[in-house]
C-alpha cells in the first residue's frame, strides 16, 4: 500500500497558471461522454407493448416455493398451482362449491360419486380420465402427502367403474368434500415415480388440466402462465398471468401506481392508507378467513425447552387478559383488523362463536392481576416483574418473523401491556424458516410464545378447527395442544351432516379451546388489496380477497379495462 | 468510508500536543469553527434532548388515525407508524447513534494505536505479521463483513459496537505505525536504549506523546465513519431491535411505506441528523489535520 | 518477471486467507449447520445423515476444510434451501447485475470527480475552490441509502417520471435490443445518481489535494522555468503525477464503492449482489450469504491488485526491482 507522499506545498501564486479553458473543456468533454448515452436511453419510451396489456400482473413479497402440489407449503405456490391444475369442484365467486372437473357430485352416506365432464385434456394433449382421479386420491391418502392429506383420515378407497365415474369410499360420511381442494395430477406423468422421488420432485414444467399453462419461472423473481386455448371451460380474457416478487412494499405500491403491475393482493396497512386516496386505483378492505394469534408452548415432552410456567392455565389466561386486542387492531394494523377471540373467523357465518360477558378474556388488567395473585405469584422484583415462590421470574421469550412487521408491532405492544401486569416478555425476531423449524420442533421445542397467523384453507370450519388436534402434532398443530375431549368433538362434527347439529358441536369446541388459552387470537385481519382501474375490470370483491382466496374465478372473469 | 485530506503518513513529525492552543487554532479555521459549532449542537441534542423531551417507546397512538400524522402543535415532527412522537424519538435516536459511533471509535483507536505502535517499534517479524493482518482487514470490504458478522452473532448493541470497531482499526494502525517507525529512528530513542531503558518506558515517554496528536486527528475522522456504519447497519435491519437510532428510524420509515405516504417528517430528520453529526466530525477532523500540516491550508 | 510473480503469489495467498476466513466464519461459528441448512424441512434421520455427508460435516475439521476447498474448486457454492436453487446460479446472475451498475457508476464518478478536482485545484484560494471543497465535504458526509430514499421520494412519489425499482420493467416485451438496453438504462439513472452524489466528492477532494501538492513540486518550477506552455504544464506534468495518488486512493474507494452499491441496491431493489446479501441476511440463508461475501472479497482483492499494477506502470519513479 503506497502512501501519498508530500513534499513542498503549493503557494498562492499558483492559481493563475492553469488555463481555465482547458480544464473546463476536459470536464465538459468527460461529462458529455457519459451523459449522452444516458440521455439517449432516458428519452426512449418505456417499453410496454400490446402483448403486456393482456397479462394479469400480480405483485407480491414472497416467491413460490415449488410447483409441486404434493410438497408445497406456501400460499403463493397454491395460488399459482390453482390456475395450472383443476379440482373436482371449485369455489365460485359466492364461495360456494361449483362443478369443475366433476360435472356432478352425489354424496350418499359414506360414498361420494363424481361424474366427470367430457372433453378434458391435459396440457400435453393426453386425455383426462377417471384413472387420474383415482391415482391422485390414492397417492395423497395412502402416503399422507401434502397439506390436503388431513382430509383423508377416513379414506378407504377410490374406484373407477368407467372412464367418466369415480366412486370414493370413506369409513364414515364426510361433512367436508375433499374434491373441493385436491388438485388432480396426471397419472401418466407421476405414476412412474416412487413416493420418495415425488417428494423430491421440483415439477419444473407442471402439466395440469387448468385454464392456464405454465410458461416460465425466474427463481426469486417471477412466475408466469399462459392461457390454455384448449381449456374445457369459458376461456379467460387474460392472455396470461404473472406474479412478480418485490422486496419492498412501498416500491411495489409505486409500481402499481405506475401501471407496472395490475394488482397487489396483500397491501400492508400503513401503505394501504396511502393507496386509498388514489383515484386511479380501487382499494378494497375485505373480510377475511385469516387471523393472527399469540401461540403458547403447551408441549409436555421431556425434551421441551418451553417455560413450564406456561402449562399453568391461570398464567395463560392472565396473558389473555393482559392482551389489548383493540390496541393491536388500531395500531399494529392501522385499524384494518377487528379484535380477535375464537379460533374461527366471523366470516365463517353461523359457525362463529362470540364469547360474551364474563366469558370474554381480553384487555382486563385487573382480572389478570387477580388471577396471578391467586395463583401465588405475588412476589415482585425491582422492575415490578412477578416471581414464583422460589424466586423465578415470570419472564417468557416471544418470537415473531422479522419481515412480518404487523407481527413485530403486535409483539412490541404485547410487551408493554404484559409488563403492566408484571409479566416480562423478551422479544426477538427470526426469519420465517427459523420460525417454522423452531416452533414445529416436536422433540425439543425451544420457544415459549410466538406471534404468527393462520389463513383457513377452505370455506369450512374443519380446517381451522383441525389445527389444534392431537393428531396434528407433527403437522399443523403449532402449540402442541392435546385435548381428547376436543379431538372427540372434532371427529363428531367431521361426520355430522345435519347443519344445526354440527353448529352446536362446533360452538362447544370453540368455547373449550378459547378458555384453554393455547391460542390468544389477537385479531381477525382484513384482506387489503388494490388494483389499477386502467388495467382490468370486472373484478368482484369477495370476502377473503379478489385473488389469493379460495376462489380463482376473478382470474377467469377479469376483462381488460375499456374493452 | 472516511478518507484523508492528505494524512501525514511518513511525513514530518508533529509538535508535542498543546491542547488549548489547538482548540483556538481550530476555532480560527473557518471550517473548523463550523464543525465545532455543529459538534456542540449534536452534543446538546444527544445529552440534553432525551432529558427535556423523553421518548417512551410504549407510548403508542390512541387509534389508527394517529399513525403517520404530519407535524402539529402537539407533535412537532409528526408521528411515526405506531403513532409515536417523532421529535422525541429523533432525540432518543441521537443518543444511540452518537453512543455507538463513539464507543466503536474507542475500541478501534485502542486496537489500532496499540497494533501500530507495537508494529512500528519492534519492527521485524512482529511488524510483518501484524501488518499482514492489518492489510488483510484493510482490503476485505467492510460493509459485507459487518453484515455477515451481524447476521451470525446477532443483533444487540454490544455486538454492533464490537463489529464496527473491529473493522475500523486497520487504518489507524497503518498511520500510527508509520509515525512510530520514523520516531524510532530518532537519536534520543537510540540513546535511551543504550542507557538501558525498557521498551515499555521508551514507548511511554518518547513515542506515545508524539503520536497522540496524530491519533486524535485520525480518531475524529473515524467517529464519522463509525456513525455512518451504524446508520447503514441499522437501515439494513441489523440494528438492535430494542433501541431507537437514526438508522433504525430510517429502516422503519422505509419498510412501513412512509415514503409512499409522503411522510417527510419521518424520513427527513433522521437523515439530516446523520448528515449534521458526520459533517461536524469531518470538518473538525480535517481542520485538525490542516493545523498539523500547514501545507494543506489556503482555501478556507 | 520475479517481482510480478511475487505480487501474484501475494494475491493468491490473500485469496487463500479469505477462503479460510470465510470457512471459519460460516462453518465453525454459527452452531449446528445442519439445522441451518435444512431449514424447516422435516427431515428423517437418514436424510440428515445424507446431508452431513454431502456437506462433509461428518468428518474432522481438516476433512471438512478439504471438502470445502474441493467443492469451491468445482464451482460448487452450495445449495440454498430458502431459494431452492444452486447458490452458484443465483450469485452468477446477481454478480452480472451488480457489475453493470458498478461499471457505469464508477466511470461517471471517477471522470467527473477528477475533472472537478482538477478544476478546484487549479483555482486554489478562490471562491470556487472553497465552495467546491465545502460542498464535497457535505456530500461525502451524506448516508448513501438516505440519498437514495430522497430520490425515490422525489422521482417516484412527488414528481415521478423515473423508474425507482428493479433493473427492467416487469413483464415487458421488447421489439429489439435497443429497447432492452434503454430500459435498463432508464432503471440505471437513479441508482447511479445516488452513488454519484456521494462518491464524486471523494475523488474531487483526493484529486484536488494531490494536484496542489504536485504543483508545488520542484520539477514544476523547473518546467515553468523552461518556458513550457500552461497547458503542457498542467496536462503533461501536473495532472499525470497527481493522478498517481488518486489511483492509490481508489483502492480505499473500492471498499466505499462496495458499501455504497449494497445500499443503493437495497433502496432501489436492484437485483445485484448487494440486494442478494440483504435478502440472505433477512432469511438467514447462510450458504448464499457466504458465497456473496466470498465473491465480494475476492473481487476487491483482484481489483486492488490491478490498481497496484496500474500504479506501478504509471509512476516513473518506481523501478522494476521494487
Amino acid at each position: 500500500m503506497v502512501s501519498m507522499q508530500t513534499s513542498s506545498g503549493p503557494s498562492d501564486a499558483q492559481h493563475g497558471l492553469v488555463s481555465r479553458r482547458s480544464v473546463l473543456r476536459a470536464a465538459l468533454l468527460s461529462s458529455a461522454f457519459i451523459a449522452a448515452p444516458a440521455l439517449l436511453a432516458a428519452c426512449a419510451p418505456p417499453t410496454t407493448t400490446v402483448a403486456t396489456n393482456k397479462i394479469f400482473r400480480v405483485g407480491w413479497k414472497s416467491d413460490i416455493d415449488t410447483l409441486n402440489p404434493l410438497t408445497t407449503v406456501t400460499t403463493e405456490a397454491v395460488e399459482v398451482q390453482s390456475l395450472i391444475y383443476d379440482t373436482l369442484m371449485a369455489y365460485g365467486l359466492d364461495l360456494k362449491p361449483e362443478p369443475s372437473l366433476a360435472a356432478s357430485t352425489v354424496a350418499a352416506g359414506a360414498t361420494i360419486t363424481y361424474t366427470l365432464r367430457d372433453g378434458v385434456t391435459w396440457h400435453d394433449g393426453t386425455a383426462f380420465t377417471s384413472d387420474d382421479v383415482v391415482y391422485t386420491f390414492d397417492l395423497i391418502a395412502k402416503n399422507a402427502l401434502g397439506v390436503n392429506a388431513q382430509y383423508f383420515s377416513d379414506y378407504v378407497s377410490a374406484a373407477a367403474p368407467d372412464a367418466k365415474t369415480v366412486v370414493v369410499t370413506f369409513k364414515r360420511p364426510q361433512a367436508f368434500d375433499p374434491g373441493l381442494v385436491v388438485p388432480i395430477m396426471p397419472k401418466h406423468i407421476w405414476s412412474s415415480q416412487s413416493v420418495d422421488q415425488i417428494q423430491k420432485a421440483a415439477n419444473d414444467k407442471p402439466i395440469g388440466t387448468g385454464p392456464f399453462t405454465f410458461k416460465e419461472r425466474k427463481q426469486g423473481q417471477s412466475v408466469s402462465v399462459t392461457r390454455n386455448e384448449k381449456w374445457w371451460g369459458d376461456k379467460p380474457a387474460a392472455a396470461g398471468a404473472s406474479w412478480t416478487v418485490y422486496t419492498n412494499d412501498d416500491l411495489m405500491a409505486q409500481a402499481l401506481k405506475n401501471g407496472e403491475i395490475d394488482i397487489i393482493p396483500q397491501v400492508p396497512p400503513t401503505v394501504f392508507t396511502g393507496l386509498q386516496g388514489e383515484t386511479t386505483l380501487t382499494s378494497e378492505s375485505l373480510d377475511s378467513f385469516s387471523f393472527h394469534h399469540i401461540g403458547i408452548n403447551l408441549s409436555q415432552v421431556p425434551g421441551s425447552k418451553g417455560n413450564p410456567l406456561l402449562l399453568d392455565k391461570g398464567v395463560r389466561q392472565a396473558l389473555g387478559y393482559a392482551l389489548d386486542r383493540k390496541q393491536i387492531a388500531e395500531i399494529a394494523y392501522a385499524g384494518f383488523a377487528s379484535p380477535g377471540g375464537s379460533i374461527l373467523t366471523p366470516s365463517l357465518g353461523d359457525f362463529y362463536y362470540e364469547p360474551t360477558g364474563d366469558a370474554v378474556i381480553d384487555n382486563n388488567p385487573e382480572k389478570a392481576n387477580a388471577l396471578l395473585d391467586a395463583a401465588g405469584y405475588t412476589a415482585k422484583d425491582g422492575d415490578g416483574i412477578r416471581q414464583t415462590k422460589d424466586g423465578k421470574p415470570l419472564a417468557f421469550r416471544i418470537i415473531a418473523i422479522s419481515t412480518t412487521s404487523t407481527d413485530v408491532r403486535t409483539a412490541q405492544l404485547f410487551q408493554a401491556t404484559a409488563a403492566k401486569v408484571g409479566i416480562k416478555l423478551d422479544f426477538a425476531t427470526v426469519d420465517s424458516d427459523t420460525m417454522a423449524s423452531t416452533v414445529y420442533n416436536v422433540e425439543a421445542p425451544d420457544w415459549d410464545i410466538f406471534v404468527w397467523g393462520w389463513d383457513s384453507g377452505v370455506n369450512d370450519p374443519c380446517y381451522l378447527l383441525g389445527v389444534p388436534l392431537t393428531s396434528q402434532i407433527g403437522g399443523n398443530n403449532d402449540v402442541f395442544y392435546s385435548n381428547p375431549a376436543y379431538d372427540a368433538l372434532y371427529d363428531q362434527q367431521a361426520t355430522e351432516l345435519d347443519h344445526a347439529k354440527r353448529v352446536a358441536i362446533v360452538m362447544q369446541m370453540q368455547q373449550m379451546f378459547y378458555e384453554d388459552c393455547g391460542y390468544l387470537v389477537a385479531v381477525y385481519i382484513k384482506k387489503l388489496q388494490s388494483y389499477g382501474n386502467a388495467g382490468w375490470a370486472n373484478l368482484t370483491a369477495v370476502p377473503g380477497g379478489i385473488i389469493f382466496n379460495f376462489t380463482r374465478d376473478n382470474y377467469l372473469k377479469a376483462t381488460p379495462a375499456g374493452s | 468510508m472516511t478518507f484523508d485530506l492528505g494524512a501525514t503518513d511518513g511525513g514530518a513529525v508533529a509538535a508535542p500536543p498543546r491542547r488549548t492552543s489547538n482548540l483556538r487554532l481550530l476555532w480560527r479555521d473557518r471550517l473548523g469553527r463550523t464543525g465545532l459549532i455543529l459538534l456542540a449542537i449534536s452534543a446538546l441534542m444527544a445529552i440534553l434532548g432525551p432529558i427535556v423531551f423523553p421518548f417512551d417507546p410504549a407510548q403508542v397512538g390512541a387509534n389508527s388515525a394517529s399513525i403517520l400524522q404530519p407535524p402539529s402543535l402537539t407533535y412537532w415532527l409528526g408521528t411515526d407508524e405506531l403513532g409515536r412522537d417523532v421529535f422525541s424519538e429523533f432525540l432518543a435516536g441521537a443518543r444511540i447513534s452518537l453512543f455507538v459511533g463513539l464507543m466503536a471509535t474507542l475500541i478501534s483507536t485502542i486496537i489500532g494505536a496499540g497494533v501500530g505502535v507495537i508494529s512500528g517499534y519492534f519492527m521485524g517479524p512482529v511488524d510483518g505479521g501484524l501488518m499482514s493482518m492489518t492489510d488483510f482487514f484493510l482490503v476485505v470490504p467492510a460493509l459485507p463483513l459487518m453484515i455477515a458478522l451481524g447476521a451470525i452473532f446477532g443483533q444487540n448493541l454490544l455486538i454492533i459496537i464490537l463489529v464496527i470497531g473491529f473493522l475500523s482499526w486497520p487504518r489507524t494502525a497503518r498511520i500510527v505505525r508509520s509515525q512510530t517507525l520514523s520516531l524510532r529512528q530518532r537519536q534520543y530513542v537510540a540513546r535511551a536504549k543504550s542507557l538501558g531503558a525498557s521498551d515499555f518506558r521508551i514507548i511511554r515517554k518518547n513515542i506515545a506523546p508524539h503520536v497522540m496528536q496524530l491519533i486524535v486527528a485520525n480518531t475524529i475522522l473515524v467517529v464519522a465513519g463509525c456513525i455512518l456504519a451504524e446508520a447503514t447497519l441499522s437501515f439494513i435491519g441489523l440494528g438492535d431491535p430494542d433501541r431507537i437510532s437514526w438508522g433504525s428510524m430510517l429502516h422503519f420509515a422505509f419498510v412501513s411505506g412512509a415514503i409512499g405516504r409522503g411522510a417527510w417528517w419521518y424520513f427527513l430528520p433522521p437523515g439530516l441528523g446523520i448528515l449534521l453529526v458526520v459533517l461536524a466530525f469531518t470538518l473538525v477532523g480535517h481542520a485538525f489535520e490542516r493545523i498539523d500540516n500547514p501545507r494543506l491550508r489556503g482555501s478556507a | 518477471m520475479p517481482p510480478l510473480l511475487r505480487r501474484v503469489l501475494v494475491l493468491c495467498a490473500s485469496i487463500f486467507a479469505v477462503l479460510t476466513f470465510n470457512f471459519f466464519l460460516f462453518h465453525i461459528i454459527p452452531g449446528d449447520p445442519i439445522r441451518l441448512i435444512a431449514r424447516s424441512q422435516r427431515l428423517d434421520p437418514e436424510a440428515v445423515a445424507r446431508l452431513r455427508t454431502t456437506y462433509g460435516l461428518d468428518g474432522s475439521l481438516p476433512e471438512q476444510y478439504g471438502k470445502y476447498l474441493s467443492n469451491l474448486a468445482h464451482g460448487d457454492l452450495g445449495y440454498s434451501f430458502s431459494l431452492h436453487e444452486n447458490v452458484a446460479d443465483i450469485v452468477g446472475r446477481a454478480l452480472l447485475n451488480t457489475l453493470i451498475l458498478l461499471t457505469v457508476s464508477t466511470l461517471i464518478v471517477v471522470l467527473v470527480g477528477i475533472a472537478i478536482g482538477v478544476f478546484a485545484g487549479s483555482r486554489q484560494g478562490t471562491r470556487s475552490d472553497s465552495t467546491t471543497v465545502v460542498t464535497s465535504l457535505v456530500f461525502w458526509s451524506l448516508p448513501t441509502f438516505w440519498v437514495g430514499m430522497l430520490l425515490v421520494f422525489i422521482f417516484g412519489v412527488w414528481i415521478g417520471g423515473l423508474p425507482i425499482s428493479g433493473i427492467t420493467t416487469p413483464n415487458a416485451v421488447y421489439g429489439n435490443w435497443f429497447q432492452y438496453i434503454s430500459d435498463i438504462g432508464r432503471h440505471l439513472i437513479l441508482p447511479t445518481l445516488t452513488l454519484a452524489i456521494v462518491d464524486i466528492a471523494f475523488f474531487v477532494i483526493i484529486t484536488r489535494t494531490s494536484l496542489l501538492e504536485v504543483m508545488g513540486e520542484d520539477y514544476m518550477l523547473t518546467a515553468r522555468g523552461k518556458g513550457l506552455s500552461r497547458r503542457t504544464m498542467v496536462w503533461k506534468h501536473a495532472t499525470r503525477n497527481a493522478l498517481l495518488p488518486v489511483v492509490t486512493a481508489s483502492v480505499l474507494y473500492i471498499s466505499a464503492l462496495v458499501a455504497g452499491a449494497i445500499q443503493v441496491e437495497v433502496v432501489f431493489s436492484w437485483p445485484g449482489m448487494g440486494l442478494l446479501m440483504y435478502n440472505s441476511v433477512m432469511a438467514r440463508d447462510y450458504p448464499t450469504l457466504e458465497a456473496c461475501f466470498l465473491l465480494t472479497s475476492v473481487a476487491v482483492l483482484v481489483a486492488n491488485f490491478c490498481a497496484d499494477l496500474i500504479y506501478r506502470r504509471l509512476d516513473p519513479r518506481v523501478t522494476v526491482g521494487t
